[in-house]
């Protein structure tokens, strides 16, 4: 019979302590490959002068320097700004189309599916329609716009009002990405908790605050996480729409970056980086945030 | 004052009727159970007079006033619900308070009375806590008291005993005993557990598909069941079923026993025909004293200590239970003498309602 005495081998004695290490192992690997690696490139080529093809010169601190004196820089950044404002009304207008459609009618998936749409649609076909839509002459906008006042709006070549045109165009796929969300949070509602509430006289927007929000707390996280790196990041209906026109006033962060870096305004390797990394500092300022908050909430489980 | 009435209540979802015309009267202050297998419409009957359901035909007065089409907060009546519903995200006091906070109360009159209810509930040291961080039995008396805050004059409870494990569900069957005791509102509890019916109701209403099969008091039911439906939900171990011949005999009812024994019951029969004797484990005696004794083999015998439940097959195979004293010595596959005591035998017609209930005490 044989015993137990022999000392296992290696493998044997921590496949436990070991086998959670090899699951992790491939994501951790692309992680660093394709995430981490390039984020500590990008800084280090911020700190060059750099064409993307010759020598690169270390110049240190210069084109943060530059940064901070490139009045395009802050047209950016304030648009981005308000791009986070406005985009996240996309979670009001999802949840309010959620509750509309979170109904047993007839047809109502029908109609489900056509509110989800924009979501399905690609952002450069959402950029042309909305194009078309404020185009002068034959654009529906701009022909409401004129039957209304009398005189016409040209949104997308108006500095006042071109970003607020794109910001537009992108709250329509955002709301039906937010009212993805809500449904799914609406299809997981308590029943029982939504009558109790019913028998304690909460009716309407009151039953809405105290009883169903409370439930979608989950849902209202994510779409906030979607949101607010959504409009962070715009950068496709900008560039389809306006190039950053008229005169750079409808830039962003992503876009002026990837104008001086990579477009016929020059190849600055070195100073699109540099706005990269603000962009990425920004971004880790809500990353962070919403990280904390998931570890708060795995602590409470 | 809040006797709750039904008249001819009927509920249809689309084509199918759940509830097929139900009349009943709950008196004030009374505890009164629904009780019926899953999908008698127990819980829709509840719901019904709790407003969550409409109600498709008929009337339902709480109180004398016609409440029919009004919603479920301006019935008077509160809810305690199976899953005990709590707001996960509100405190107990919250949750006691959430329902006066709704209807318009101010602070310090809500505080005084969330206090209250606490109190004889003995959850005065849970009030900051979440839901999720009670055990079973607290949110139950959670549950409880945010009916209790409310005043209501009926109180209705769906099932909420089920998710509690056995030994708890004793204790609170027993507090919701008491509290009907001292608040003296009416009661209408629903359940699938014929024991929580039998020690906590003033009236059952045994349900069965919709209509109402039996209405009484729990001794009523147990020793004057209607039908055989009743005679086979109330009790535990159930009523033994036994397929007979009987005909009218001497100004009394003879009957044929499997494997032939006569046994002569008082009471009167229009005709002869194939019938069902019915007799509870507890009449039937292992001592073979009785009106007629059969003779039996035992298949299985559940030694419960103070007693002995055996099974034991007839001459035509047929099983019956009978109750024992815990020392009978008999053991599975040994005969064993049953006694059948006339007195005690209930008879049923071929469509399964009473033409006779045994009766001790006479």
């Amino acid at each position: 019979m044989p015993t137990n005495s022999q000392p296992a081998g290696f493998w044997k004695r921590n496949q436990m302590k070991i086998a959670p290490y090899v699951f992790l192992a491939p994501g951790a690997l692309m992680f660093l490959i394709y995430v981490l690696i390039p984020i500590v490139q990008s800084i280090w080529i911020s700190f060059q002068d750099w064409d993307g093809l010759g020598p690169k010169t270390w110049v240190g601190l210069a084109n943060y320097v530059e940064l901070l004196d490139d009045d395009t820089f802050y047209v950016a950044l304030k648009n981005n700004l308000l791009w986070l404002g406005l985009y996240l009304l996309a979670i009001p207008m999802g949840l309010a189309a959620a509750l509309f459609l979170n109904q047993n009618v007839w047809g109502i998936r029908l109609y489900k599916s056509l509110f989800f749409f924009p979501f399905v649609i690609s952002q450069v076909v959402v950029g042309l329609m909305f194009t078309w839509f404020y185009a002068p002459d034959f654009g529906l906008f701009s022909q409401a716009i004129k039957w209304l006042t009398g005189s016409e709006v040209a949104i997308l070549a108006d500095e006042r009002y071109v970003t607020y045109g794109i910001i537009a165009a992108g709250l329509w796929p955002q709301t039906a990405y937010c009212m993805i969300l809500y449904l799914t949070g609406l299809n997981n509602l308590n029943a029982e908790q939504i009558e109790a509430a019913r028998m304690d006289n909460a009716r309407g927007w009151r039953l809405l605050r105290h009883v169903i929000l409370p439930q979608l707390a989950p849902a209202t996280f994510i779409a906030m996480v979607v949101t607010v790196i959504g409009a962070l990041r715009s950068f496709d209906l900008v560039s389809i729409m306006t190039a950053g026109g008229p005169y750079g006033s409808s830039q962003v962060l992503s876009y002026f970056m990837y104008e001086q870096a990579l477009s016929e305004y020059g190849y600055r390797m070195g100073y699109g980086a540099a706005i990269a990394v603000v962009l990425f500092l920004i971004m880790m300022v809500f990353i962070t945030l919403f990280i904390v908050r998931m570890i708060a909430q795995e602590r409470n489980r | 004052m809040a006797e709750v009435s039904l008249s001819n209540v009927k509920k249809d979802f689309g084509a199918i009727s759940i509830i097929k015309g139900i009349d009943l009267e709950i008196k004030d202050g009374e505890f009164c159970v629904f009780v019926g297998p899953s999908g008698c419409g127990k819980s829709t009957l509840l719901r019904m007079i709790a407003g969550l359901e409409d109600i498709t035909q008929g009337a339902l007065r709480i109180g004398g006033r016609d409440m029919t089409k009004i919603g479920p907060s301006d019935r008077g009546v509160a809810m305690v619900f199976q899953s005990y519903a709590l707001y996960p995200h509100m405190t107990v006091a919250e949750n006691i308070g959430f329902g006066l906070r709704m209807t318009g109360h101010d602070k310090a009159e809500i505080a005084k009375r969330t206090t209250a209810a606490a109190k004889m509930l003995q959850l005065e040291p849970l009030l900051d806590r979440k839901p999720g961080q009670l055990s079973g039995g607290q949110r139950q008396r959670v549950a409880i008291g945010r009916a209790i805050v409310r005043n209501p004059e009926v109180f209705l409870f769906d099932e909420p005993l089920s998710n509690l494990d056995a030994s708890l569900r004793v204790q609170m069957r027993g507090e919701i005993s008491r509290l009907h005791q001292d608040l003296g509102a009416t009661m209408i509890y629903v359940t699938h557990d014929q024991v929580e019916a039998m020690t906590m109701a003033d009236k059952i209403v045994v349900l069965s598909a919709g209509r109402i099969e039996q209405v009484g008091s729990p001794l009523e039911l147990y020793h004057r069941p209607k039908n055989l439906f009743v005679a086979g939900f109330i009790g535990s171990p159930k009523m033994n079923f036994i397929p007979v011949e009987a005909r009218p005999h001497n100004g009394g009812i003879e009957v044929t026993l499997p494997g032939g024994t006569l046994l002569q019951l008082a009471g009167t029969l229009a005709a002869a025909g194939k019938m069902t004797l019915g007799l509870r484990p507890e009449h039937a005696t292992a001592t073979g004293a009785g009106d007629a004794v059969l003779p039996t083999k035992v298949q299985l015998a559940e030694h419960l200590g103070s007693e002995t439940l055996f099974f034991v097959s007839l001459a035509d195979g047929s099983e019956i239970a009978v109750k024992a004293d815990g020392l009978a010595p008999q053991r599975p596959g040994g005969a064993m003498q049953i006694g059948f005591p006339a007195r005690a035998c209930h008879l049923f017609d071929a469509a399964g309602n009473a033409v006779l209930n045994g009766d001790l005490t006479r």
